[in-house]
């Protein structure tokens, strides 16, 4: 028990024998999450505001108390004294998962929740592994709930944490429990479909397969993905993710929580939008202009060596990237570009309706549909409406990677015709590429690790989670490699050492390492003085 | 013209009027009349929220067509500030919103506890064979929907029926065909 | 339909003295009858005062629970809290077997407001709502016309009887659902919402409809109120027990010869009130089983009828008084039927908030079910016992502990009746 200023403000209690310190207010259930006691629950979930109490799985026992109590609303009070694994908790707890399971289709064999099942889970848990249920089970059949959303009510356990999230968090009551008893089920209302930004969601919460994407439906089992941390490209938010793969294919985007960007959530287009990153023609080995005007396969050294010395000749011309490109990458282009004496640079971003998550203000799909615009701009590169095309002499570089979307300048096949010297960095052969001295084939986002910086400047790292294609390199690599041949650099071949490089030279990255960025990012320090560090 | 009804007391008016001039299909609007208006207003008046006027409003519905219409759920809404689906949420919870149109009598019979003891599935039968439909449908001619329900609350004269807004009391199965009688009686006397 | 018995002994009526007569429920007659002397006498009265009396009166609610209504009024917050308060009158009489509440306002329903208005000043009220099930309509009826003969007659609005003090009241109606006479339940339901009980704490009196502090109390517990306070605690208590005072309005339904509402002192005894004030079973048949105090009480075997019918005599012999509503059973009753009836009816009426008692009811209904259609086995019987066990303390209100009352006695004192259908696809029934 603590006191500040004669006010308490903290609660002490014990949960399984073990003593924490809480501020009050605090609820058993979360009192116990940071004891290290882990109570199972369904209906609260930390991103939603209302606790409704009604799973009835959380009940422990408390001493002094004849009934068991719900741990998730139970106020933690000094001296209180909880048992979360008594004979009855456990009992009770048991009893829950049979009364489920009494309706519940077994569909474990076709249901694409299985193996990241919560009823599965507590299931084996629990140990309630055999019925005793000898009646027919109640048949409610599916329905589309969305556009691209099943609701399969025969699995549903109306824990009703979709109905809340609509409500609360993305604040549109389009969602609810119709019927009673043992009647009822999720439902729009009649005719309705739903239809929100933020909608997909309710599949993530939803802690058995009653609510299922229908672009997911039997695409993959939990236990063939792989999952890799990222952030997604679809907007400048910056909203942590994980990428789900199955056999190199991405599947699945889900949210990864984080209390500064998007709390547990994302928006539709982010979850959709990439899955098409599968997709395209791709640019898989370095290609050389011969003398006959042809395009020729060749292998890095002889790409890199012909580029560096080409490169060496120029002075003066444009530079084209896309907000898409990481920071490393945009980094030793700057150095590069520098170098060859190209000024500036430009690029375009596809822009789009923004839409807000009501309940989390700060989580928005924003105008700009690309993860790194603040990176371009910070690198030099200006916002152009339409990109300027090269005139004669003027050599013309382009990194560029864009997942999909409007069309840009670089479809324009007679985009870089006038370039005296084209040299093309991309994830994919645009038409424009066709006219390019030199094509150096670079891994998209999915295909490498790097970091993008965020809409308010935080930096934040994403994970490898494809292989790349064919011989394709990271950017900064490439980069740091013709750099290096040019005598005005080392290569490097970690994005961990592109990251420290480049946070050494940049301001804003002051203090960041790679590692202290871990799965959140960072935020520029915001200091009065120069140089002070923390992230 | 005021409809005179006392605001303590304009949520609260009988809404299965017992001899409803044709079948309870209708499906106009609510609030567009001044009468309507003025039930609205009366019902707001009573609570510190819109939400609070939800039933009441859901039981003019009723009162008017009879029923309650996916139209007339949108219309509540509107002016509650709700959502369509929210009322669509409350009104399927409670079993007296009818959510079809109905017979011009619903015959709602009581199998509970105390008119089981009293024949009260026997009675709920007899209903069916002399009206000839199954629970819940409504007749061709449009005059009976049969239903069965939990306890009304006067178990001491079982068997209960609830005949639209009245209460038939000690009905046996023998009774029954003298009351649908009556009621068709009833119907044709009122006409339509 | 008028009042169809009154008791010999017109000592006990108290409540039930004017039913039957059509006038008293129009207010110049009521007035006659000595309507609103009682809260005449309360608007001059400090709430505190009010409070006192009931609570000294020993009166306890009469909606199934029996909590001492005087404490109930004292959980409210006192005269420094200026929130608005708020009294809800429980109407939705749905207790299987309860018919009481629908008769009280239907004959008196003038005495129902009174009390209402004399709990609302005791307990700080600005408003009251009288929440009445949506089926009673001929009862809705005549409450409505009284309440606004009440209003015209300065009993409620502003400024009540010339006193400075300001109270309005509500007559609003359910739709069908059992549950909203739950009392979170119906304050569920009077905020526009699903009648879904809710979690306690926070309790009603901090923390009620609109967030307000609210007391809900029940119809004849409102009813009782006046009298009380005309005539005194102390002369509630001339009736009754020390613990359960005053009268009580019985409904005895089932296999009766005189079936109906009967007002006793608490603690005649059951047999009593089954075969002298009923006039026992017709037919000369032979009693089987009773359950004392509407369905959600556990029931009682024909040698178990001696106890007294106070709270504390039922609860001795392992049942409850309920809302004092017999249903009376006799030979000719298959007890395996009865039950899959009653359990039915909970499966029917859960709100589906809490997974044990959404899929349990129906479970436990199911499992009836196939017992009664010939497929039943032994291990029906265990098992029931076991869902009794896991339906009972686990969920935010006691509908599920409701079903196992009845439920749980059944198997206890009528397995020969459960084993006949399971082993020999026979009745006990005769």
């Amino acid at each position: 028990m603590s006191e500040q200023n004669g006010q308490k403000d903290t609660v002490t209690l014990t949960i399984d024998g073990v003593e924490v310190t809480v501020p009050e207010g605090t609820r058993v259930l979360d009192a116990a999450q940071r004891a290290g006691v882990v109570v199972p629950f369904y209906c609260y979930h930390p991103g939603i505001p209302t606790r409704p109490a009604q799973c009835r799985v959380c009940l422990v026992s408390v001493e002094g108390q004849g009934k068991l109590q719900p741990s998730c609303v139970l106020d933690a009070r000094d001296d209180m004294v909880v048992h979360t694994a008594t004979e009855e908790a456990k009992l009770a707890r048991k009893s829950v998962i049979e009364f489920l399971l009494v309706n519940h289709p077994l569909d474990c064999p076709i249901c694409d929740a299985a193996g990241q099942c919560m009823l599965q889970d507590y299931a084996f848990e629990t140990g309630q592994l055999e019925s005793r249920l000898d009646e027919p089970k109640q048949v409610m059949g599916r329905d589309r709930i969305s556009d691209d959303i099943m609701y399969f009510a025969d699995r549903c356990i109306i824990c009703t944490r979709c109905v809340r999230f609509m409500r609360e968090v993305a604040e549109d009551d389009a969602l609810i429990v119709a019927e009673r008893g043992h009647r009822a089920y999720i439902d729009t209302f009649p005719g309705a479909k739903l239809d929100h930004p933020f909608q997909g969601n309710i599949v993530d919460i939803c802690p058995v397969g009653a609510l299922v994407h229908e672009d997911f439906l039997f695409k993959a089992r939990f236990w063939d993905m792989d999952s890799t941390s990222s952030v997604c490209p679809g907007c400048s938010n910056g909203c942590n993710v994980a990428i789900d793969t199955k056999e190199n294919q991405i599947v699945r985007l889900k949210p990864r929580h984080n209390a500064e960007v998007n709390s547990y959530w994302m928006c539709d287009h982010g979850r959709k939008h990439l899955v098409m990153a599968n997709r395209g023609i791709r640019a898989e080995v370095p290609l050389l202009r011969d003398e006959d005007g042809e395009l020729r396969a060749v292998d890095w050294a002889e790409a890199l060596e012909t580029v560096a010395g080409r490169l060496g000749e120029v002075s003066g011309g444009r530079a084209v990237v896309s907000p898409h490109d990481c920071n490393e990458s945009l980094f030793y282009l700057r150095r590069l570009l520098d170098g060859i004496g190209i000024e500036g640079g430009s690029f375009t971003v596809e822009r789009g309706e923004e839409a807000t998550l009501s309940g989390f203000p700060k989580l928005k799909l924003r105008a700009d549909r690309a993860p790194n615009v603040a990176g371009a701009e910070a690198f030099g590169f200006a916002r152009s409406d339409a990109l300027a095309r090269p005139g004669e002499g003027e050599a013309l570089v382009v990194l560029e990677e864009r997942l999909q979307g409007a069309p840009s300048e670089l479809d324009d096949e007679g985009f870089g015709e006038e370039a005296s010297y084209f040299l093309y960095l991309g994830s994919r052969i645009s038409p424009a590429a066709r006219a390019a001295d030199a094509i150096l084939p670079v891994t998209s986002f999915a295909e490498m690790q790097g970091t993008f910086t965020n809409w308010e400047g935080r930096v934040q790292r994403f994970d490898q989670a494809l292989r790349e294609p064919g011989i394709a390199r990271p950017a900064w690599m490439v980069l740091s490699r013709l750099l290096d041949l040019a005598g005005r650099g080392e290569a490097v071949l970690e994005a961990a050492d592109a990251f420290e490089r480049m946070a050494a030279e940049t301001d804003r990255m002051a203090g960041m390492t790679w590692a202290s960025l871990g799965l959140k990012g960072a935020r520029p320090a915001e200091t009065a003085g120069s140089g002070s560090g923390g992230a | 013209m005021s409809d005179g009804l006392h605001p303590a007391v304009a949520g609260s008016q009988p809404y299965m009027l017992a001899d409803r001039q044709g079948a309870a299909s209708s499906d106009e609007p609510l609030f567009e009349s001044e009468a309507g208006r003025e039930r609205l207003e009366k019902i707001l008046s009573r609570y510190p929220s819109k939400r609070p006027a939800l039933l009441p409003l859901l039981n003019y519905a009723q009162e008017r067509n009879g029923w309650v219409s996916g139209r007339a759920m949108e219309e509540i809404a509107g002016v509650l500030a709700l959502t369509p689906a929210y009322v669509h949420s409350v009104a399927t919870f409670y079993t007296m919103y009818n959510r079809r149109p109905i017979g011009r009598y619903l015959v709602q019979v009581c199998t509970n506890i105390a008119c089981h003891l009293n024949r009260g599935e026997e009675v709920m039968e007899r209903f069916l064979e002399e009206i000839g439909t199954r629970p819940g449908e409504t007749s061709e001619d449009g005059l009976f929907t049969v239903m069965e329900v939990e306890c009304l609350g006067a178990c001491g004269f079982a068997t209960v029926v609830q005949i639209n807004d009245e209460y038939v009391e000690d009905v046996t199965p023998e009774k029954v065909p003298g009351i649908v009688k009556d009621l068709r009686d009833r119907a044709g006397e009122g006409g339509a | 339909m008028a009042y169809p018995h009154r008791h010999e002994d017109e000592t006990t009526t108290l409540l039930s003295r004017h039913m039957g007569e059509e006038k008293a429920r129009h207010l110049e007659a009521w007035l006659e009858r000595g309507g609103y002397e009682a809260l005449r006498k309360a608007v001059d009265m400090e709430p505190d005062e009010i409070t006192s009396v009931i609570k000294d009166s020993g009166l306890r609610g009469r909606g199934g629970a029996g909590f001492p209504t005087g404490m109930k009024w004292s959980f409210m917050p006192g005269a420094d809290d200026d929130r608005p308060h708020y009294l809800c009158c429980n109407a939705d009489e749905s207790e299987p077997g309860a018919f009481k509440d629908r008769e009280i306002m239907r004959w008196t329903p003038h005495l129902l407001v009174e009390g209402c208005l004399i709990a609302a000043r005791a307990i700080r009220a600005e408003h009251v709502y009288i929440y009445v099930r949506g089926e009673f309509f001929p009862v809705i009826r005549i409450l409505n016309d009284a309440v606004a003969e009440a209003y015209e007659g300065g009993y409620i609005g502003e400024d009540i009887l010339g006193s400075g003090w300001s109270c309005d009241l509500t007559v609003h109606i359910g739709a069908g659902a059992y549950i909203a006479g739950e009392e979170t339940g119906l304050m569920s339901s009077l905020e526009g919402r699903r009648a879904e009980p809710r979690v306690k704490p926070p309790f009603p009196a901090q923390h009620g409809i609109f967030g307000q502090p609210t007391t809900v109390n029940n119809v004849e517990t409102l009813s009782a109120v006046p009298m009380i306070l005309s005539n005194g605690a102390d002369w509630y208590r001339q009736w009754g027990t020390e613990k359960s005072p005053g009268t009580k309005l019985w409904c005895c339904s089932g296999h009766l010869s005189r079936p109906g509402n009967y007002e006793l002192a608490l603690g005649v005894p059951m047999k009593d009130i089954i075969f002298d004030v009923c006039g026992g079973i017709p037919g000369g048949r032979e009693l089987r089983a009773v359950i004392p105090g509407g369905s959600s009480t556990a029931f009682l075997t024909p040698d178990e009828l001696d106890c007294e019918t106070t709270y504390e005599g039922l609860k001795e012999v392992g049942s409850s008084l309920g809302t004092a509503s017999p249903i009376v059973m006799d030979e000719t009753t298959c007890l395996l039927k009865a039950m899959r009836r009653i359990a039915h009816f909970y499966a029917h009426e859960s709100c589906g908030q809490c997974v044990q008692c959404r899929e349990g009811t129906e479970w436990v209904t199911k499992i009836l079910e196939r017992i009664e259609h010939g497929e039943g086995k032994m291990e029906d019987i265990d098992n029931l016992y076991d869902l009794c066990e896991q339906l009972t303390g686990r969920t935010i209100c006691v509908l599920a502990d409701s079903v196992v009352f009845p439920l749980k006695s059944s198997l206890d004192k009528f397995r020969d009746e459960y084993e006949a259908h399971i082993l020999r696809d026979t009745c006990t029934a005769s």
